[in-house]
């Protein structure tokens, strides 16, 4: 299917957009080499910078079957391809800027993917990436049928992946990781969730609400726990500056109010629907 | 009798960026038009630039020093722009443009406290300190533990000059050296359960070597804050963490220092942290470094070049993990 068509061949602009914008954050790093904006170890930047786009990419495109659900926009799902497919092109763009950083020396390339466990990591995640693009044709999706869906729930295998690389490859800036980390715990918790729980394909707002609070509540606990393992720091400090703002915004207040927000949405959607069809508050 | 060999790094004096047209670069650019691309692209390295040299500097006339021409370089000195544009300084934050954050430190007055085994323990103000101390300009290798680098001219004067001003006792072993740790005006001291303040430390032989430096400038005039001023180490045969920045208490002391990084990571940052091609970080390979600004990958050499100088000191400590 061409990107910007819906499904009955028309041009759909929202459609246009995000495939528009998607090529975006790779313009802006390759428009920002030549003028000198990447620093002065650009392509460490530039393969820093669409690292985190495929990470993003990536996260998108797994929510969008939840924020569909939630949200009552069953369009949405439109755009969901075409995401985890630009996860897939930016992490080979990120392959090839790292290959670039070893001046194109393949072997040296191989043996340091070999080597050193977070490139094996990553590199495993992208073998994931790319067995999910390569079943993305419509001839193939049609001809999997059931099995496709079976095939790309290993999306949430390759998430995790991609979440444990971005930890093991940071020094000690742990701040956008670990927000990562806690979006995980969000999918993985609404997957399990709609499974067990959902009628007629939504969940009720009491669930996304408290899935919101579980996910911040988690995100808090395991950086706390973490710092106490390994530097021993007394958990309840570090748990208390996730309330009393002294070290900035922290990752588990962000991982909440996305949580929060993404539960009110729902329950403006659920609320402004015709009364009728409210049955699946449940 | 003085027998200068030529060490396999070095290279001829003629390839080395001449005085004149490295002090008058900023005039050479202009000239080529280039500082209106700079000057747009970077807005902030030049306010920062000028905040930082604007703010008259008591040491100032100390500057630029006589070079020392036992120490050569084997590649072009780094850009002035990258090394002080891309910076750890993770009191100021953790990324490598905190050369605004950074700043905000008060360099003056700063005093330096001398105690442990000495014979007597002082508190000195730094512009004292260095008046006494004799002045001079090295090119230095940098490298990075990250598999960066950059070739500086670093202003300051031997390490053992500072050792002798500071007279520690025959019992002394070691040189613990700390960085200011006042939250007021570094953020990275909010993230309290980092082991702060940043401490280093060296053996007493490696602390009087010949190649052991204090650096209290660079290109020629006062050091910029996000590169440590107003006194820091510079050891360039180690990986760059071991250049402790903006040092506020040197003690001697029979017990080994336990590092900043070391409290972090053990296994990846320890004490010696001696530059070798051959021994990887567990997490990347130390073959080869990025030379900041260049583009270029340059193969890194065993004590980053510096075994003439430094090699003899380990002799006895091969059961020690030495480049880790």
């Amino acid at each position: 299917m061409i990107p910007w068509r819906d499904y009955s061949g028309r041009l759909s602009p929202p459609k246009l957009i995000v495939f528009l914008a998607l090529f975006a954050p790779a313009l802006w790093a390759a428009a920002s080499y030549p003028l000198g904006m990447l620093g002065s170890r650009p392509l460490t930047e530039a393969i820093h910078q669409i690292g985190l786009w495929t990470l993003r990419f990536l996260f998108l495109a797994l929510a969008i079957t939840p924020l569909r659900d939630i949200l009552r926009w069953p369009s949405l799902v439109l755009v969901r391809r075409m995401l985890g497919v630009a996860a897939f092109a930016y992490v080979m763009i990120h392959l090839t800027l790292y290959a670039a950083d070893e001046a194109f020396d393949l072997r040296k390339v191989a043996s340091e993917i070999a080597l050193r466990i977070y490139l094996t990591i990553g590199f495993v995640a992208l073998l994931g990436l790319a067995a999910l693009a390569a079943t993305s044709t419509d001839a193939i999706v049609r001809r999997l049928g059931r099995r496709w869906s079976t095939l790309h729930r290993i999306a949430y295998g390759i998430a995790g992946l991609a979440c444990i690389h971005y930890f093991m490859q940071s020094k000690l800036e742990q701040w956008e990781p670990t927000i990562v980390a806690g979006l995980y715990l969000w999918l993985i918790g609404y997957r399990l969730l709609a499974w067990g729980f959902a009628k007629r394909g939504h969940l009720a707002t009491g669930w996304v609400l408290g899935l919101g609070i579980a996910a911040g509540l988690l995100t808090a606990l395991g950086e706390a726990g973490w710092f106490w393992l390994v530097l021993h720091v007394d958990p309840m400090r570090v748990l208390s500056v996730n309330w009393t703002f002294q070290a900035g915004v922290r990752p588990a207040p962000v991982v909440l109010a996305i949580g929060l927000g993404i539960a009110l949405l729902g329950a403006i959607r659920w609320y402004r629907q015709p009364a009728g069809r409210r049955g699946a508050r449940a | 009798m003085f027998i200068k060999r030529k060490r396999g790094w070095e290279i001829p004096e003629s390839e080395a960026t001449p005085e004149a047209v490295f002090h008058d670069r900023r005039k050479l650019v202009q000239a080529m038009g280039l500082g209106v691309i700079a000057a747009s692209a970077t807005p902030g390295f030049i306010a920062a630039a000028g905040a930082a040299t604007s703010a008259p500097d008591p040491t100032a006339d100390l500057y630029p020093a006589k070079r020392n021409e036992t120490f050569t370089l084997d590649r072009p000195l780094t850009a002035e722009k990258d090394a002080t544009t891309y910076n750890n300084f993770y009191e100021f934050g953790t990324d490598k443009d905190i050369y605004q954050e950074a700043q905000a430190l008060p360099i003056r007055p700063w005093q330096v406290k001398f105690d442990g085994m000495v014979e007597k323990e002082m508190t000195v103000d730094i512009d004292d300190l260095i008046r006494k101390m004799p002045l001079e300009e090295r090119l230095y290798r940098h490298r990075c533990v990250e598999a960066w680098s950059m070739a500086v001219p670093w202003t300051g004067f031997p390490m053992k000059a500072l050792v002798e001003f500071a007279k520690p006792k025959a019992s002394a072993k070691y040189v613990r050296m700390e960085t200011f740790s006042d939250a007021k005006f570094a953020p990275g001291f909010k993230q309290f359960w980092y082991p702060w303040p940043y401490v280093e430390g060296l053996t007493m032989a490696e602390a009087t070597n010949d190649l052991a430096f204090i650096g209290t400038g660079i290109y020629g005039h006062p050091m910029p804050r996000q590169n440590g001023a107003p006194l820091r180490l510079v050891t360039p045969w180690k990986y760059g963490f071991k250049s402790i920045k903006s040092i506020v208490k040197i003690t001697f002391t029979d017990q080994r220092p336990v590092s900043y990084w070391e409290k972090l990571q053990a296994k990846e940052y320890g004490f010696w942290a001696n530059v070798n091609p051959e021994v990887p970080h567990p997490r990347w390979s130390q073959a080869s470094e990025r030379v900041l600004g260049t583009g270029e990958r340059k193969p890194t050499l065993i004590w980053n070049g510096y075994g003439d100088f430094v090699a003899g000191l380990y002799d006895g400590l091969k059961s020690e993990r030495l480049f880790v």
